[in-house]
């Protein structure tokens, strides 16, 4: 029929129509016959399917299905096609060829024998019924039952332009907020009232909400995390809190790193897996909090009380997993999130040589004083790395093996137990990491002298590795993703961050350490704001430790109290329970020993509370004042809430272990 | 044959049907005519005279293009007072000139001017426009729901008096093609009233049907809107009013939303809107009516007054594996039970109590979707007690009297019927739909019962006679939820296109339109008991709450009321609240004013 007819309503062609019935049998249809046919067939349908959806309509639905179609026919007197049972739509496909296209429905033949053998399918669940309340008093109260309270798309509206909060007021549509309490009694008394770009006020339930779960996820009470981590991940309406939580994770990291407390460190990270879960939260604002606590306890020089003794290969790889994830999801052409991690990662795996050239001034020092990386930040660059996909390990990793082996063997060959247990894990990760990518990258022929020209001290164990490899028969099927994965066991039932090639980045950008890749070191204020705190953060972390977050100009009333009791060997200071206390008023910072409640003295054997409240800025080094001051991007932004936030943090001693730094099974 | 062989045909069938053999025989032979064709002579007789009066333009199709426009242009060009009124006339005159050329054989030019015109008709005519627009050919006329509807009914328009002098004035001009003249003719009544035109507002509030506007002498007669007088219980409890049979306690409650509003508003003894009590017949009140009456009113006094600054709580059941299975519900007037019908045929009944169903069996109840009965479930013994049968084909909805008793049940036969719980026949036959009735609605007193219907009508049944009192028009889609209130003066309905119509029952006029929202249509009605908000459920899984007590006083205010105030709708809506996907099957205002909803997951989405 004629192509004008589109508007109102099509009809079969006489070509459909030639199709049908050659395949039931009528050879040669001829074609004013097949056009006759055409014309009633399509006007019978378009009657079946017009009866058809009334019955669609009745039952109160947008999709015609089969049933309906089958009572249309009942009603038109006619008996009803049966055998036609889909519950969803139909699958149709396409096929074209020789000028002429085909859509069809595919039929897969079905074996009886197997269905007959088969176990019973389940049994459907039962409808149930169920009750909440959708308003009370006109009120929509956030519990999961109910749609998130301001949409994924309107927090990112607000946070891209935070003009239309003002411009809407009382947008009584969107979010069934209550029009009572200081809003109503401002609207009733008609004053004029300029509203914050952004109100940081929550209600007392959000502060008590928010003092419960934080509580709770970095408590003792494994049961209770559980529960505050299924709330972070599930219950929509957080957003108000979003602030704050972050700046407490962000916080967090930065004190117990310190601390070298693994357990708070795995809590903390936990909670930033359970806020990447919750589908109702529009994280983008907050990444620059984030992501330099997470690639903090990926590359950290020491997360540990005892490096020889702790797992805490387990968080860099937990964390590890979490940045993976945050490329996945946040990764836009615009903040080129992947890029500038992967560039975070492999300027760790550069050789001496190569950073004293490149890094800024702030990294000299501290590379001339410590020689190197360290071993265990290797590893955490490398497993950073290896999340990301087999492109950007065989990009940066396979590149500079050799040097890595040198590392290793350097260690291996040393006398520190800590570092030979480092360099052991250093090598099995390497070797798990770059074995399916040398696979895949390499012909057969896997000659040991061939790996041990190209890898260096690797290349032996490499070629076995790899081997080994091809001769399993699993392993032929995907590239380094799987390995990953499998050598790593999952930290958490979470959806598995297995980074499929499509994952990874399109390594274009930094395919080397370019001077380029560099730059990220001096961040330059033009810089976006999460890569700038990703530099600065860097700097804390590589360098020698900082001695603890110094003082700045945090508002009024907001001080830090950290208490350090034992020594280690990256804190340069010597003093014993060394406790400051910084708030923006000097005088309460010299008087800091009358606020010493809860520090004990060295080798004191309780834990005890280091509190924590309020929001210091990124610590700036003390010994190193030539960095240029970084504008505190995401701190300072962040809300300061008047509500102290405890963190527990437990300093045991080394007689006496902290009973869950050892617990990781919960991540198991 | 073709061109030839209709108008032959149509005077063969006349000749036939007055007698005339041997006129009819020398035609016959004459005209070569084969067995065949002669034995199918059975054109409607609309169309018999339609052809009969104009087969002599028959032979220039391509005339049909050049009148429409001419008409168009004549529209156009007319005086604003006069424009909207008479463009009305252009959609009957361009379906019906498509019909014609169907029935000529001029396919061709009929597609062709479907495609030139088609797009520019309003857009509530669309969606027929393509049901239309299946029948390419004469034989599909016949048979065809669309095409018999408009060929065997005229379409109304409404115009004034200066109009259709106008419109008279222009007619005349025309003489020479007479394709508009005989269209109008045949398939247009002109509705002429005195007065001034419209305006352009006035006349989009009532276009809509199916066959255009209500005429207006239909809605003449006087409604009695008002409640029943209460009984007194504790002074005369043996009076009138209000009462199930021992059988019926099935819904039990359905009662009187109306009757509390005694307590509270000490309205005048004598409402004169209000029907005499034994306008119809209603069994007596046994004692345990009494008892639920009682409780009944002690329940209504603890109501809580509603209003835009006390908006009510929503208690929102899901239905939860439920998939596409659930397809209606309803909660009984007590709010002590819900009732969810299933697609293959069943009935689930929950309690919303703590108290226990006594011996819970699946029961399965009235509404379902290929009944072609009703049937009776007892909630006391789970048995199906009594089926219902007269209806030929599907049952789309049901709905008890307020006070018992009585029942009505509309469906796919566009019959809507009232039945007693004592007769096996129905008591009243309400005929006169031109599509499916979708919905039914008793009203408070029990007096009314109101339908809607796909012809985008709604129109209200007076039961002790049994004709029809009121038709309105103004509806673009289809009518599918149905809610009086409280007051029973006015009637909102809910379409398929997410429009909410208010009708004001005094005199038929709509009062007020909410346009839609989203494109969902709505669902679930449902008044306050105090009637001073609406609650609609729709599709697009929100419940929406308006300000009725606005609506009402408006339109109380500007009296003659039929200019819908279209931009107020914001000053309408007090609240919105989205569910998860859920699409919100039925609300229901308890006695103390909380609403309950009921929606079904439907997680695919």
């Amino acid at each position: 029929m004629s192509d004008s007819e589109l508007g109102y309503g099509s009809s079969f062609t006489v070509d459909s129509v030639k199709v049908i019935a050659e395949s039931v049998g009528i050879g040669n249809l001829v074609d004013d016959a097949a056009k006759e046919l055409a014309d009633d067939v399509s006007y019978r349908l378009k009657i079946i399917v017009q009866d058809a959806m009334k019955f669609m309509q009745h039952s109160k639905r947008q999709k015609l299905s089969i049933t309906d179609i089958d009572h249309a026919l009942k009603v038109q007197n006619i008996e009803p096609q049966y055998g036609f049972i889909q519950p969803d739509s139909l699958p149709f496909r396409f096929a074209s060829g020789g000028g002429r296209e085909l859509h069809f429905i595919e039929e897969k033949d079905i074996d009886l024998s197997e269905i007959l053998s088969a176990p019973p399918p389940k049994i459907p669940l039962d409808v149930s019924l169920r009750a909440h309340w959708l308003s009370v008093d006109g009120v929509q109260p956030t519990v999961p039952e109910n749609p998130p309270p301001l949409s994924k798309e309107a927090q990112k509206l607000e946070s891209v332009d935070p003009i239309t909060k003002l411009s809407k007021p009382a947008n009584k549509d969107a979010a069934g907020k209550p029009v009572c309490g200081k809003a109503a009694r401002l609207k009733a008394s008609e004053s004029v009232h300029v509203k914050q770009l952004a109100t940081h006020e929550l209600s007392v339930e959000q502060q008590l909400y928010y003092k419960e779960i934080t509580e709770a996820c970095v408590g003792s009470d494994e049961g209770r995390r559980a529960e505050a981590l299924q709330s972070l991940a599930c219950d929509p309406g957080l957003h108000e809190m979003l602030p704050r939580m972050c700046t407490f994770i962000s916080e967090g990291v930065k004190v117990n790193v310190v601390q070298n407390n693994l357990a708070l460190l795995i809590y903390l990270m936990r909670m930033v897996k359970a806020m990447l879960d919750n589908q109702s939260l529009y994280l983008e604002k907050y990444l620059h909090e984030l992501i330099p606590s997470v690639s903090t306890c990926i590359v950290a020089r020491q997360l540990c009380m005892r490096p020889e003794v702790d797992n805490h290969w387990a968080l860099r790889d937990f964390a590890a997993r979490l940045m993976a994830q945050i490329c996945k999801t946040f990764n836009t052409s615009t903040n080129n999130l992947q890029t500038r991690v992967t560039r975070l990662f492999s300027k760790a795996l550069q050789c001496p040589s190569q950073t004293n050239n490149e890094s800024g001034p702030s990294m000299v020092p501290s590379m001339k004083e410590s020689e190197k990386t360290p071993l265990a930040s290797l590893y955490g660059a490398v497993q950073g790395l290896a999340e990301l996909g087999p492109e950007v390990v065989k990009v940066f990793i396979l590149s500079r093996v050799r040097w890595l082996g040198e590392r290793v063997e350097g260690a291996l060959s040393g006398i520190g137990g800590a570092d030979r247990l480092a360099a052991g894990n250093l090598k099995h990760q390497l070797l798990k990491v770059l074995a399916p990518v040398v696979r895949a990258h390499r012909q057969p022929p896997d000659l040991p002298d061939d790996y041990k020209r190209e890898y260096g001290y690797l290349g032996p164990s490499l070629q076995q590795m790899v081997s080994k490899l091809r001769s399993s028969p699993t392993g032929g099927n995907a590239g380094g993703a799987v390995a990953v994965v499998t050598c790593t066991p999952p930290l958490l039932p979470s959806p598995s961050p297995a980074p499929g090639p499509s994952l990874a980045p399109a390594p274009a950008p930094a395919p080397s350490p370019s001077p380029a890749s560099v730059t990220i070191q001096h961040t330059s204020q033009a810089h976006a704001k999460t890569i700038e705190s990703v530099a600065s953060r860097n700097v804390v972390i590589t360098s020698s430790a900082p001695q603890s977050p110094a003082p700045s100009t945090p508002p009024p009333q907001k001080f830090v109290i950290v208490s350090s009791q034992q020594k280690n060997q990256t804190q340069p200071a010597s003093s014993a329970g060394h406790i400051v206390m910084h708030s923006s008023q000097p005088t309460i910072v010299r008087s800091q020993n009358s606020v010493v409640v809860t520090s004990g003295p060295a080798g004191a054997a309780p834990p005890q509370k280091v509190v924590v409240v309020g929001v210091p800025p990124p610590a700036h080094q003390p010994h190193q004042p030539h960095q240029p001051h970084q504008p505190t991007a995401g701190v300072s932004q962040a809300p300061v809430s008047v509500v102290a936030k405890p963190v527990f943090a437990r300093s045991g001693s080394a007689q006496q272990p902290p009973p869950e730094l050892d617990d990781l099974s919960h991540l198991a | 044959m073709g061109d030839k062989s209709t108008p032959l045909l149509a005077v063969l069938q006349l000749l036939r049907k007055y007698n005339l053999k041997g006129t009819e025989d020398i035609l016959r032979k004459e005209a070569n005519l084969g067995d065949v064709e002669y034995e199918n002579l059975d054109l409607p007789e609309v169309e018999l005279a339609n052809i009969l009066t104009a087969h002599h333009t028959e032979s220039d199709p391509y005339s049909y293009e050049f009148a429409y426009d001419s008409l168009k242009k004549f529209v156009e060009n007319s005086l604003d007072v006069y424009k909207y009124e008479l463009s009305t006339l252009l959609y009957p005159v361009f379906v019906h000139m498509y019909l014609i050329l169907i029935l000529y054989d001029h396919n061709e030019h009929a597609i062709k001017i479907l495609e030139k015109f088609g797009p520019e008709q309003d857009e509530y005519y669309q969606d027929d426009l393509k049901r239309l627009c299946a029948v390419k050919n004469k034989d599909q006329v016949k048979g065809n729901e669309l095409a018999e509807i408009y060929s065997s009914n005229k379409f109304q328009v409404q115009l004034s008096r200066d109009a259709s002098t106008q419109l008279k004035r222009y007619l005349h001009e025309q003489k020479s093609s007479p394709i508009i003249i005989n269209i109008i003719k045949n398939h247009i009544q002109i509705d002429v009233c005195d007065g001034p035109g419209r305006s352009h507002a006035q006349v989009k509030s009532t276009l809509g049907g199916l066959l255009g506007e209500a005429s207006r002498n239909e809605n003449r007669t006087k409604v009695y809107y008002g409640l029943l007088k209460e009984p007194d219980l504790q002074i005369l409890p043996a009076q009138i009013e209000d009462e199930e049979e021992a059988e019926e306690t099935p819904d039990k409650p359905k009662k009187k939303k109306a009757k509390k509003d005694n307590i509270f508003m000490k309205k005048p003894k004598s409402d004169p809107n209000a029907p005499p009590n034994d306008r119809i017949p209603l069994p007596d009140l046994k004692e345990n009516d009494k008892v639920e009456k009682g409780k009944a009113l002690r329940e209504a006094a603890k109501r809580v007054q509603l209003g835009p600054e006390c908006l009510p709580s929503i208690c929102f059941y899901t239905l939860l594996n439920s998939g596409h299975t659930a397809i209606c519900a309803d909660i009984c007037d007590d709010s002590t039970l819900l009732a969810v019908g299933f697609n293959n045929s069943t009935i689930k009944v929950w309690t919303l109590t703590t108290v226990r169903l006594r011996g819970m069996k699946s029961a399965d109840k009235l509404q379902d979707i290929d009944r072609e009965a009703v049937r009776l479930w007892s909630l006391q013994c789970w048995t199906c007690i009594v089926v219902y049968r007269g209806h030929v084909w599907p049952v789309w909805d049901t709905r008890w009297s307020p006070h018992g008793h009585y029942f009505a049940s509309g469906g796919h036969d566009r019959i809507a019927r009232l039945w007693a719980t004592d007769h096996h026949q129905p008591l009243r036959i309400f005929a006169g739909h031109l599509s499916d009735i979708d919905c039914i609605q008793f009203h408070p007193n029990s007096n009314y019962i109101a339908t809607g219907s796909s012809d985008r009508t709604v129109r209200l049944w007076d039961c002790l006679t049994g004709t029809q009192v009121r038709i309105m028009t103004g509806h673009r889609s289809t009518p599918f939820t149905l809610a009086f209130s409280a007051c029973g003066r006015w009637l909102a309905s809910g379409g398929g296109a997410g429009e909410i119509q208010i009708w004001d029952l005094s005199s038929g006029l709509p009062s007020a339109a909410i346009p839609p929202a989203s494109n969902s249509p709505i669902h679930a009605l449902a008044f306050s008991r105090d009637g001073t908000i609406l609650a609609s459920g729709s599709l697009d899984s929100t419940i929406k709450l308006w300000d009725f007590a606005i609506i009402s006083d408006e339109n109380i205010n500007e009296e003659n009321g039929n200019a819908a105030p279209t931009q107020k709708e914001d000053k309408f809506l007090l609240r919105s609240y989205a569910t998860k996907n859920s699409p919100i099957k039925s609300l229901h205002f308890t006695r103390r004013n909380l609403l309950l909803a009921v929606g079904s997951y439907d997680g695919s989405v």
